[in-house]
């Protein structure tokens, strides 16, 4: 056992906290030197016994509270040890605090020594109880403060982590169809409609899964892989009709994890990132891959994509995408799960999302 | 009455189709001369055909329909009537309502029959007029003046941090003579050094003060403060002389209105 030992701020803490005790515990030795006086009728001046009981009570104050501190500092100390360490600084306190109140009131050591031994077991007995109580009082008092200072602490972390969801749910609303990509997308269709009945139909059905899905899967808790290789499939035909031979992709899903469950708006805004600031301003286009693999436990998501690459990707919009990505994979699969960004060679950018896998 | 050509410039192959065909609809005289899927090659193919009129989409590869009128006013040949410039965008309130503000031609996608007749009609009554086809270019030069983003005040740049070697050399914003574009980086002059930032001058130009930074070229923004005099030549071109260096800094017509005298 190692002795505790308070430095300077813990100090200042520890002398308010060992006033207030102070002050409550003179609030109990009035009521003892009340109940040695009326009940037990032991002596006959109240003043007396009040120097008596002021002088025991403080010495039991200091003499329990100070090696508790020092032995166990602010942890709960051990029952089976408290108590007899308890008992033995009480009687001690008797002694001492009785030595101390002839001293203070100046009383023939005779008359002292009559009315002690006479009352000496009662007394003992009530400096016990005395100290039993104050301690066991001011142990509740603790650990009450102690809860309501852990209660407090839980709500305000469940609000923090409401505010956080309720944030990443309205930049994922926003995030979801752009106005640019629904009329540039519609301008194409309508388009299409009169030179290619038979394509615009099959980009109408396209444009239909895209925003189905999309809606559908912001409100809901999970989706599958599959689902969400279907909706990038969709999202990428659209875009290929539109990009023309400038866009060229392909995907790969295991069809072991095809009905693997997963957070919707993690692998799309990777992949419409890819899109929209590697591909789409890239004035040769590129291809794009989008594939789901196992590994060592981890669900990995890549999207590697031939565009600008990272350096011209230096808008804000793909900070805040990424950031929201890895905010939602904090929230949902905590520290082990990641998402990284890196160069690919010879051009282009590779996104990678690691999941754990509950197994 | 000769036929005029028109150059249409659109990165999304249906759509160019798509208004290629409804020119040929609505004007059948109006020859497509080229089709351009790229800002930078409707600038080069402009340049090179001298069309008429331009349909530049806003939203492209390369150059955006903006940039590519910009480069296009400032190396645009004199004696060369300058094409009317039509822009083309889907949807994107800031361009919108910075067409408007500069009563820029403009059509929505998906293109709709009615308006692009009256688009049509309005660009034939210009083309009939030789003597207004004159005043195209300062047209246009005050349509991108007008649309041009207002710097905001907020995030502005004090200091330049300009890797040098493998240290960060610190240049307070007032020690900078002036910036210019080169390929991929911005070169950071100042009296006596110049340094490379890896950033585009669109970048930059925001965090800059615009009353102490002025854009004189799509290439170059000079402290004003620095600059000793603006000078005309005898063909009538712009050019700054500072005050701390020798170089002369040209001043694209786009922007030569800053230098009228008061």
């Amino acid at each position: 056992m190692t002795l505790h030992l308070p430095d300077a701020v813990e100090a200042r803490l520890l002398a308010r906290r060992f006033m207030v005790r102070l002050g409550l515990v003179t609030v109990f030795d009035i009521a003892c030197a009340a109940v040695v006086t009326y009940l037990m009728r032991i002596g006959s001046d109240f003043s007396v016994n009040l120097v008596f009981s002021l002088c025991i009570g403080t010495t039991a104050l200091i003499l329990i509270e100070g090696p508790r501190l020092l032995l166990w500092g602010d942890s709960a100390p051990p029952k089976p040890m408290f108590f007899p360490m308890l008992v033995v600084a009480a009687a001690l306190a008797y002694v001492i605090g009785s030595t101390l109140a002839v001293w203070i009131l100046d009383l023939p050591a005779q008359q002292v020594i009559a009315s002690q031994t006479n009352n000496a077991v009662g007394l003992l007995v009530l400096t016990i109880l005395a100290s039993l109580f104050a301690s066991w009082f001011f142990w509740s008092r603790g650990n009450l403060h102690a809860l309501m200072a852990r209660a407090e602490a839980e709500k305000a972390h469940a609000a923090a982590v409401e505010k956080q969801a309720t944030q990443a749910q309205l930049q994922l609303l926003q995030a979801q169809i752009e106005p640019h990509m629904l009329f540039n997308t519609l301008a194409n269709l309508q388009s299409l409609i009169a030179v290619d009945p038979a394509r615009a139909q099959n980009m109408l059905d396209q444009l239909i899964i895209y925003l189905r899905a999309t809606l559908v899967s912001s409100r809901a808790e999970t989706t599958t892989l599959g689902h969400e290789f279907s909706l990038m499939e969709a999202y990428l035909g659209l875009m290929s009709v539109r990009m023309g031979t400038r866009l060229s992709r392909t995907l790969h899903l295991p069809d072991s994890l095809r009905d693997m469950r997963i957070a919707p708006m993690l692998l799309q805004p990777l992949v419409e990132n890819a899109v929209k600031h590697g591909l789409e301003p890239k004035i040769d286009g590129g291809h794009i891959d989008v594939a789901a693999s196992l590994e060592d436990g981890m669900l990995r998501l890549t999207v590697t994509d031939t565009g600008l690459g990272l350096d011209a990707a230096g808008g804000g919009g793909t900070a805040v995408g990424l950031a929201n990505v890895r905010d939602r994979l904090r929230a949902l699969h905590g520290a082990t799960a990641s998402l990284t960004l890196e160069r690919n060679a010879p051009a282009g950018a590779i996104a990678q999302i690691f999941i754990p896998i509950r197994s | 009455m000769t036929d005029f050509h028109a150059l249409v410039a659109e990165d999304e192959p249906i759509l160019a189709l798509a208004l290629k065909q409804a020119l040929q609809r609505l004007w059948p005289e109006l020859k497509i001369v080229a089709t351009v899927d790229n800002g930078a090659a409707a600038i080069e193919q402009a340049l090179a055909l001298h069309p008429d009129v331009l349909f530049l989409d806003i939203k492209m590869p390369g150059k955006t329909g903006l940039e590519a009128a910009q480069a296009l006013a400032e190396d645009w040949p004199d004696g060369t009537p300058f094409p009317l410039v039509v822009f083309v965008t889907a949807y994107d309130d800031f361009a919108l309502q910075a067409f408007e503000q500069a009563a820029a031609d403009y059509v929505l996608k998906p293109v709709n029959d009615i308006r692009l007749a009256k688009t049509v009609s309005r660009l034939k009554e210009r083309l009939a007029l030789p003597q207004q086809r004159d005043a195209e270019l300062e047209r246009i030069v005050g349509q991108l003046r007008a649309m041009a983003p207002a710097a905001a005040a907020s995030e502005r740049l004090t200091v330049i941090r300009a890797a040098v070697g493998n240290q960060v050399r610190l240049i307070p914003i007032g020690d900078v003579l002036y910036f210019e574009a080169t390929d991929k980086y911005v070169s950071v002059v100042t009296a006596d050094s110049q340094s490379l930032i890896r950033t585009t001058l669109r970048e930059l130009l925001p965090q800059l003060d615009g009353n102490q930074f002025w854009q004189i070229h799509r290439g170059t923004v000079v402290n004003i403060n620095g600059v000793a005099a603006a000078v005309r030549d005898e063909a009538g071109k712009l050019s700054l002389k500072l005050r701390a260096r020798s170089e002369i800094l040209p001043v694209s017509r786009v922007f030569a209105h800053l230098f009228r005298q008061m």
